[in-house]
């Protein structure tokens, strides 16, 4: 594969869309990237340049390219064409669609608000400002994870207190399925040398969508949770 | 319970092959090199559980086929450096075959490595690890192959990813007629395939001294209890001047161990644990341990057959355990 394949496979930029420039010193380990429409066949970076499209350009942040933010420059193209386009963003948003179904994924599995921020050296209010979107429904993550990973109305809330009690052995249960018997022995073994809150906290996550997964051969397991 | 499987002659699982069956293979490795190139995926092993009991063949292969699925099954190579990610790629619905060589870096990766893998036991994921004749043990090497490119490898491992439709699911389980005995609890300080100093009892000691002590039949596994599922490691050999023993898989630091309790008679034993769920067996696989110490050349094992394996693959490495997949809808 080659480098300029390879960044677009990255960044998840497919044809007809391409990469048109690159710049690196416009921020402290951010690279700034502008896609455009392929309207012809050219040299990346130093062929003839495409004609950009009509429109004013917009700016989101994208998935990170190793340890350096990627800013996306592009004109948000017409309904058709910007369907399910994963380094677009929405109007006026601050993130891409890769990008906010990362952070998503992170909330998901119990990353807390200040860990999201380090770990993808993200702003704090760009992040309050794509949660509020989210809290209040403005925005969507259509697509976020699998549909057997969906919420349950059977298995117990990510949050409950049960999944804690279950990973220290204060519950036990009689289990009947060999990967939940493994995967709990596991868990377990972790969880008893883990201090840090948040990381117990993403072990509960773990079990939890673990039980999320699989509710359809779990009765026997579910049953005896829901008498506690 | 059913089982899809049987031991067939090499001309009829071409005949399979070249009707476009997906196929999981397992044979001597001059037999499967007489088979063409299609949707299969093999490893080497001579013995088998046919329906009509314990055989040895380097002539018939014993096919399991694949249906059922959802859209055609992936089959890949996966080296050791790529092996993590085998759950990871598996479809989010359905299961994953695995064949490993033994001996190989995929062998001893996945066996100290695989609990840890991304999203492990959360897809399931069953195999068994290739292996030979005992006679050639040491003239030729276990091989798995990828039957979509007719290629064969001693070092990699081969994978059958099967999509399943949204209305079925596969599980896995295991018949392990092992359970722990009443000797004492061993724990060990490293992760590996082999060791010597341990806690027996909670006392500085010496695993090849306590077998020597003890006169432990080291036909016998060490058996864990992984919350309710009894998972053995079986001892390979014991090197009396390095007061070492090597085991077959993995022992682990945080789980203590016990040898098995005896097993008075394999087959009935066998029999009676078997479930009657009156579920299709879609793949199985048993020990060759088993398979030896038990004498079941000739001998039938109910109605569950499959080949006699170098290790069994219920999403972890497995000794002495016979391991099945059933979809259920």
């Amino acid at each position: 594969m080659k480098l300029e394949e390879l960044l677009h496979h990255t960044l998840a930029i497919h044809a007809p869309w391409r990469i048109v420039r690159v710049r690196n010193d416009l921020g402290k380990s951010q690279i700034d990237i502008w896609v455009a429409r392929d309207t012809q066949r050219s040299g990346w970076l130093f062929g003839p340049r495409n004609t950009p499209s009509p429109g004013q350009e917009q700016i989101w942040r994208h998935i990170n390219i190793g340890n350096a933010r990627c800013i996306v420059h592009a004109v948000i193209p017409s309904e058709v064409e910007d369907a399910d386009l994963q380094w677009l963003g929405e109007a006026g948003q601050p993130f891409t669609r890769a990008f906010a179904r990362q952070i998503a994924g992170m909330f998901m599995q119990g990353v807390s608000f200040a860990s999201v921020c380090a770990l993808l050296d993200l702003p704090v209010a760009d992040l309050w400002k794509f949660k509020h979107r989210l809290d209040t429904g403005k925005s969507g993550l259509s697509g976020q994870g699998s549909a057997a990973d969906a919420n349950s109305a059977v298995v117990p809330a990510p949050n409950d207190p049960i999944w804690e009690e279950l990973l220290s052995g204060s519950l036990q249960l009689d289990i009947r399925i060999l990967s939940l018997k493994l995967l709990l022995t596991k868990l377990r073994e972790q969880f008893s040398v883990i201090g840090d809150s948040e990381v117990r906290n993403l072990k509960a996550h773990e079990l939890q969508r673990y039980f999320t997964r699989h509710e359809k051969m779990l009765s026997h397991e579910l049953a005896q949770l829901a008498r506690n | 319970m059913k089982t899809r499987q049987k031991l067939i002659s090499v001309s009829r699982a071409a005949e399979l092959i070249e009707a476009g069956k997906y196929l999981s293979i397992a044979g001597d490795e001059a037999a499967l090199r007489q088979l063409p190139q299609g949707h299969w995926i093999g490893g080497t092993i001579p013995y088998f559980m046919a329906a009509g009991g314990g055989t040895i063949s380097r002539d018939d292969v014993f096919v399991s086929e694949i249906s059922g699925f959802s859209e055609p099954p992936q089959l890949r190579f996966y080296d050791a450096g790529s092996l993590p990610q085998i759950c990871r790629n598996a479809p989010d619905n359905g299961y994953s075959i695995l064949i490993i060589p033994a001996f190989s870096p995929c062998h001893a990766s996945f066996a100290q490595n695989a609990p840890n893998f991304e999203e492990m036991y959360m897809k399931p994921l069953i195999g068994w690890i290739a292996g030979v004749h005992l006679d050639d043990l040491g003239k030729v090497t276990p091989k798995v192959v990828l039957g979509s490119t007719g290629e064969f490898s001693e070092a990699d491992a081969v994978v059958m990813d099967v999509p399943l439709p949204p209305e079925k699911f596969a599980q896995i389980d295991i018949v392990n007629l092992f359970h722990q005995g009443s000797d004492a609890g061993i724990r060990f300080p490293d992760n590996g395939f082999s060791a010597g100093d341990c806690l027996i009892d909670g006392q500085p000691a010496n695993l090849t001294d306590y077998l020597q002590e003890r006169q432990i039949d080291t036909r016998l596994p060490l058996v864990a209890d992984y919350s309710g599922a009894m998972i053995n490691v079986s001892i390979k050999s014991i090197d009396r001047a390095a007061r070492r023993v090597e085991f077959y898989a993995p022992v682990f630091p945080a789980l203590e161990y016990r040898f098995a309790a005896p097993v008075a008679d394999y087959v009935s034993a066998f029999q009676a644990a078997l479930p009657s769920s009156g579920q299709d067996i879609s793949f199985s696989c048993n020990c060759i341990l088993n398979f030896l110490n038990s004498q079941l050349e000739g001998k039938r094992t109910g109605e569950v057959t499959g080949p006699m394996t170098f290790g069994e693959i219920g999403y972890q490495l497995l000794n002495q355990t016979l391991v099945y997949l059933t979809v259920t809808e």
